[in-house]
């Protein structure tokens, strides 16, 4: 039995009958980062000796009957969320030696579960890319296929789930970031409503945006993820007080009667046919299920990338004037006055992708193009939330392609900034939104690359997404990554 | 983008860019901008009475003063740190 194939709920209940321990488990995963990790580049830092003292102290845990639902699971963290006494890169020469002295509050709860960190994940710098290509250092790629990107910017936490490197990952989502990966790399990932989850100790970027939220395996697996990180935290203004459920209550629940909003902008131009097929073809099983499949329309779709872009440069280059070389990150040898000393650490220290975004934030903040370009944003913002309200009141959940294509080639499109942009349209607007949305597999393309769809659901209503999500897992056999 | 609004914008950021640097960023930017101005089409305005920022006013957390961050903490990440943060001279 291969235990990197078993899925958290099953692992639980293994853990917990005293079938394996959990230093068993979490050695296997260690083994197995250290035999394909190299090939994969999933992991910027692997901490085996913190995972093995963890598996330790979990074990004493479920020895004494006090095992909570993550007690012994061994997880991977993207490295921008911070983790005390560990490098925090966020895959920037920026942070090469940051090491945090506090925890985010998510990883506070998941060691309090007794959960096992096994190390921090590649990601694009700041998390900003869609490929994992634009890090510093790992440039991970997809276990479908070593040729191909994972996704991004959580590209690493996708592959290591993809991978079986980890029963499960935390990602962070400003526009796509947990979905598209998850699309890429053939696994489930859950961008929650913002303010369901604090982003105290989330290294920020777009902070109107940024979620962390659940990588793994199922639905189910996200949704007992999700259960762990959820919350009010009075670190994190912006999270919310409201009740947190039980966000597996709907697992293995029919979807009869279900109304599936089905938006044709999402379909149209831009969409590969395979995708779009692949798409289309598990609405017909939702049908099949006894949901109902509604057509509507979201006009200000072909504005989002841009709304999108502007906001989020804007908050990016004002969240990154932090990085000056003076209180962290890296410091420049060169610059005799306190000016020459922040231009050139931060000329140093950031990659191409984030300067443009820096650059395009400025542009869009500067006096001159306030009003034509970040006031425009914020209207079509306003705009995009009203047509999804029209949209739930007479639907329960979206289906749109999560991406409009797969996992492409690691030297594609890179180059290309403005396609690499545009190709996020599937995706933004769910964080414009502040909605929350899950990334499942439908179909493999003709080449065996996977092929994600999302389902996003109304403000709060996490529980719903993942019923769909997990009605349709049931009906779908996925195929294993070659790696 | 024309190379002079470039430099402007790489002097607001804080950044430095080679002449050849400068080149690539300016026709990056052109294309980011041909993006980005799709928006100028659209007719609508900003509300800003329908904002809802997540952040409610009447129910911050109460002004009570809290443990602080060990002063050794913070400066752990900073280089040549001697009980402070060490900046070249500032007035002359």
């Amino acid at each position: 039995m291969d235990l990197t194939e078993i899925k958290i709920s099953n692992l639980r209940s293994m853990l917990d009958k005293k079938e394996i321990s959990a230093r068993e488990l979490t050695d296997v995963y260690l083994d197995r980062i250290k035999a394909v990790d190299d090939r994969l580049e999933s992991f910027m830092t692997v901490t085996a000796e913190i995972a093995e003292k963890s598996a330790e102290r979990a074990q004493k845990m479920i020895d004494n009957g006090e095992s909570a639902a993550l007690c012994g699971i061994p997880l991977a963290i993207k490295d921008n969320i911070c983790t005390d006494g560990v490098k925090t890169t966020c895959s920037s020469k920026m942070l090469e030696d940051f090491v945090p002295f506090y925890n985010a509050t998510v990883m506070d709860k998941l060691e309090n579960e007794g959960a096992v960190m096994l190390g921090k994940t590649s990601m694009d710098e700041f998390a900003m890319g869609g490929s994992t290509q634009t890090s510093a250092f790992k440039k991970t790629k997809n276990p479908y296929d070593l040729e191909r990107v994972p996704g991004g910017s959580s590209g690493g936490s996708a592959a290591a789930v993809s991978a079986s490197l980890c029963a499960a990952a935390l990602g962070s989502d400003t526009g796509g970031s947990i979905r598209q990966p998850s699309a890429f790399c053939g696994v489930t990932g859950l961008k929650p409503t913002y303010g369901r989850v604090s982003r105290y100790g989330l290294v920020a970027f777009a902070s109107s945006l940024d979620q962390i939220g659940p990588i793994a395996k199922s639905a189910e697996d996200c949704a007992i993820l999700l259960n762990t990180i959820a919350g009010y935290d009075p670190h994190d203004g912006t999270s919310s007080k409201k009740n947190v459920p039980d966000f597996t209550s709907m697992i293995g629940q029919s979807v009869k009667g279900m109304k599936i909003a089905v938006p044709k902008e999402f379909y149209a131009e831009g969409i590969d046919d395979e995708v779009r097929n692949a798409v289309l073809k598990a609405a017909d099983c939702y049908r099949s299920l006894g949901a109902e499949l509604v057509e509507c329309s979201m006009p200000s779709l072909k504005y989002a990338v841009a709304a999108y872009y502007l906001i989020s440069s804007a908050e990016a280059s004002s969240n990154l004037s932090r990085f000056d070389g003076i209180k962290f990150g890296h410091r420049s040898q060169k610059g005799e006055s306190f000016a020459e000393l922040i231009l050139n650490s931060r000329s140093e220290g950031f990659g191409e992708e984030v300067k443009r975004r820096i650059m395009l934030g400025n542009c869009a903040l500067s006096s001159g193009y306030y009003d034509a370009y970040y006031g425009k944003a914020l209207a079509v913002k306003q705009k995009i939330c009203e047509e999804y309200d029209s949209i739930f009141a007479k639907c329960d959940v979206i289906l749109t392609p999560t991406a409009p294509t797969v996992a492409y080639g690691v030297n594609e499109n890179i180059s290309d900034t403005a396609k690499m942009y545009r190709a996020d349209f599937c995706t933004v607007t769910v964080n414009i939104a502040s909605l929350p949305a899950i990334s499942t597999t439908c179909g493999y393309d003709s080449e065996g690359m996977p092929i994600g769809m999302s389902i996003v659901g109304r403000k709060w209503d996490e529980t719903t997404i993942i019923q769909a999500a997990d009605a349709f897992e049931r009906e779908f056999i996925r195929h294993n990554a070659s790696l | 983008m024309d190379r002079e609004m470039v430099r402007n914008l790489a002097q607001l950021s804080r950044l430095s860019f080679t002449d050849e640097e400068l080149e690539k960023m300016a026709d990056d930017m052109t294309g980011i901008i041909e993006i980005i101005d799709t928006i100028k089409e659209v007719d609508v305005t900003y509300d800003p009475f329908k904002e809802d920022h997540n952040v409610y006013l009447n129910d911050l957390r109460k002004d009570i003063t809290a443990d602080s961050c060990p002063t050794a903490k913070i400066l752990q990440n900073a280089v040549n740190s001697e009980d402070a943060f060490v900046v070249p001279k500032v007035v002359e």
